[in-house]
């Protein structure tokens, strides 16, 4: 893909794009390196990409090739160096659109990290409630409901620190639910959980895709999650290397 | 939102407990500082302002001097006031100040004629004991052995055992009641000052216009060369009706001295201790600099160490203003806690001050309170930019993926 003179000084580019309505997520030719000069490392080359709305969709691959990159530019929270990303319509380029991407960030999409991300001085409670404040909503009671529904609701009172790691999880994924986002990306979202606590959060994701019909990408290197999943990609050296 | 910002001064309870107290101490220094010194001076306004006179007639050019003492005026102008403008001139009631060092402190000591002691205290009575030479036998013999012309014009020599026999004591004082409580001094106590053994004989509350008086007549002979004739100033205390101004100004053409109004002294301390007034301003301003640097350190270092908390608000999409209300948010309680202990602290200083020191008078006024708070919370503002601002440049993919 030619990228424009302003994509190139890093001018805002977002733009209203023709998609399938069916397609929620879009990204082309997304190229993206590491470092400078000989030490430079190719991470994504050219990688293109299409998520249909309301699909579980789990993309496998050896470590290091570029999975979780590929999830943060997908999830606005990195910038290509090339290529675009198009998100429930609209167009991200690679240029500093941080307002509209905080907005994305907001109101879209929820992110399901592989360490959790809590904060430690909130309780677990606090910490979805936190989430929702930030979009500027205050509704304690479905907060609760959420905390129910991960099955929490009982130590939501207590700080991560005081949890375990798959009461964390829970938490984290109520937190990434908690606003009701038009899709749910989750790296890894299984990689620090036991088998139990793995199986559980992997059949809530299930349920969350099927009874909310909430679109999932999910990162993971295990093949009984990707089994979870509508369609399964296999990435190697930063492109797809099979569906 | 106080939410994160709260949660987080629970965490880090001692630190920030000390940010607080660093805020509290110059919150302290603030309120504290300004009110002893404003206290002190205008106590000793208030003080001037309690006389019961109209006027004060001070030498030509002493008028704006703060510290007027000794001889400066002949005693004739009193009469002349009471005789040529018996009009507007109630009462003139000359009198003789002197520094006098009681209790570690020197102190302005006004000699007051008996009869007169209305005019000068505006009318205070005396909390115990009697007011010093009530009948007058005193003064009379000292007018007599002094003023009566002898044939051979020799100098009259009065040994301190003249001044001081039961037919006519001169050596008593009437003093306050924070002088009494601050140097433990009681009625008939005997007090070595100025060279000279005094008994005190009455107190009075506190708050007229100096803390210790004595005979006008003891006065003058002692600390103005022998010379009973002069005094310091003349209080003139106006008949009923008659205008302050006008009749100032006609004092003033007629004696040919300065007149003014008891009131001018309180303007006339205030010019004077201005810049007094402008130092403690300025340290209490590099106290509060100093304070808010702490704040600023504090909330940098607390931005720096939160780097994955404010990525992860971010990652929720969190708009710079919202990190930014955080960070003040945090600078704004931890200023809040500052002036409630600083006021706390202020009170038990201004105790531990009135303890120490019973002659000072730190005033905490509520004016100055809300000025130390409002200084807080612009500092607050202010020391908070730099570090909130730094937040919301956190890189969230840089922390929460690359980290």
């Amino acid at each position: 893909m030619q990228t424009s003179p302003a994509c190139k000084r890093g001018v805002l580019l977002i733009q209203k794009t023709m998609t399938n309505t069916s397609t929620i997520l879009k990204a082309t030719n997304i190229q993206k390196s590491f470092g400078k000069g000989e030490a430079k490392n190719h991470v994504l080359r050219g990688l293109n990409l299409q998520v249909d709305r309301g699909e579980f969709l789990a993309i496998m691959g050896p470590s290091g090739c570029g999975k979780s990159t590929l999830l943060h530019i997908l999830g606005l929270m990195d910038q290509p160096d090339e290529g675009e990303v198009t998100l429930d319509g609209e167009t991200f380029a690679h240029a500093n659109a941080r307002p509209q991407r905080l907005r994305f960030l907001r109101e879209k999409i929820g992110f399901v990290f592989q360490r959790f991300n809590l904060i430690s001085v909130l309780s677990g409670r606090d910490n979805v409630r936190m989430s929702l404040r930030v979009r500027g909503v205050r509704d304690d009671e479905y907060v609760e409901k959420l905390l129910q529904r991960m099955g929490v609701a009982e130590v939501a009172h207590r700080k991560p620190g005081e949890l375990s790691i798959g009461e964390q999880q829970r938490i984290a994924v109520a937190r990434a639910l908690a606003h009701k986002p038009e899709i749910v990306l989750a790296d890894e979202p299984t990689g620090n959980l036991d088998t139990d606590n793995g199986d559980a959060l992997l059949e809530l994701f299930r349920q969350i895709n099927r009874q909310d019909a909430q679109t999932m990408v999910m990162i993971t290197h295990s093949t009984e999650a990707a089994r979870q999943a509508d369609r399964v990609l296999h990435m190697r050296d930063g492109l797809i290397e099979t569906e | 939102m106080a939410y994160l910002p709260l949660a987080n001064i629970r965490h880090h309870k001692l630190r920030s407990l000390l940010c607080a107290l660093g805020i509290g101490i110059s919150i302290c220094m603030l309120v504290a500082l300004t009110g002893l010194a404003r206290g002190s001076l205008f106590e000793n306004a208030d003080r001037w302002e309690s006389v019961g006179a109209d006027l004060i007639v001070f030498p030509k050019g002493w008028a704006d001097k703060i510290a007027n003492r000794g001889v400066g005026l002949s005693e004739k102008y009193a009469k002349i006031l009471r005789e040529n403008h018996g009009k507007i001139v109630e009462q003139a009631a000359p009198l003789f100040c002197w520094p006098m060092k009681v209790a570690g402190q020197d102190h302005v000591v006004a000699g007051v004629a008996p009869e007169q002691w209305s005019l000068v205290t505006g009318n205070a009575a005396l909390k115990q004991g009697r007011l010093f030479d009530p009948d007058n036998r005193f003064a009379r013999w000292m007018e007599g052995k002094l003023l009566t012309p002898t044939a051979d014009d020799a100098v009259v020599e009065i040994t301190e055992a003249d001044l001081n026999t039961p037919d006519h004591n001169g050596l008593e004082l009437v003093i306050d009641t924070r002088l009494a409580d601050a140097a433990g001094l009681k009625l008939g106590d005997t007090l070595r000052a100025a060279n000279h053994n005094w008994t005190i004989v009455g107190i009075v509350p506190a708050g007229v216009m100096t803390r210790i008086f004595m005979p006008l007549r003891t006065a003058q002979y002692l600390f103005g060369d022998g010379d009973i004739t002069k005094c310091t100033m003349i209080l003139v205390k106006l008949r009923e009706g008659v205008d302050v101004g006008p009749a100032a100004q006609t004092l003033r053409e007629a004696l040919r001295q300065d007149v003014i109004p008891p009131k001018a002294y309180r303007v006339t301390l205030q010019e004077k201790f201005s810049i007094m007034l402008t130092y403690v301003d300025m340290v209490n301003i590099i106290a509060l600099v100093i304070a808010f640097l702490f704040v600023m350190n504090t909330l940098y270092t607390m931005v720096l160490e939160r780097r994955r908390e404010i990525a992860i608000l971010r990652s929720c999409g969190a708009s710079g203003w919202f990190i930014l209300r955080q960070v003040l948010g945090e600078a704004m309680i931890l200023a809040g806690a500052g002036v409630v202990i600083g006021i706390g602290m202020s009170f038990g200083v201004s105790a531990l001050i009135g303890k120490l020191k019973p002659l000072l008078t730190p005033e905490l006024s509520f004016h100055w309170m809300l000025i130390a708070a409002g200084a807080a919370a612009v500092g607050a503002i202010v020391s908070s930019l730099y570090p909130a601002w730094r937040a919301t440049r956190i890189n969230m993919a840089e922390v929460l993926i690359y980290e």
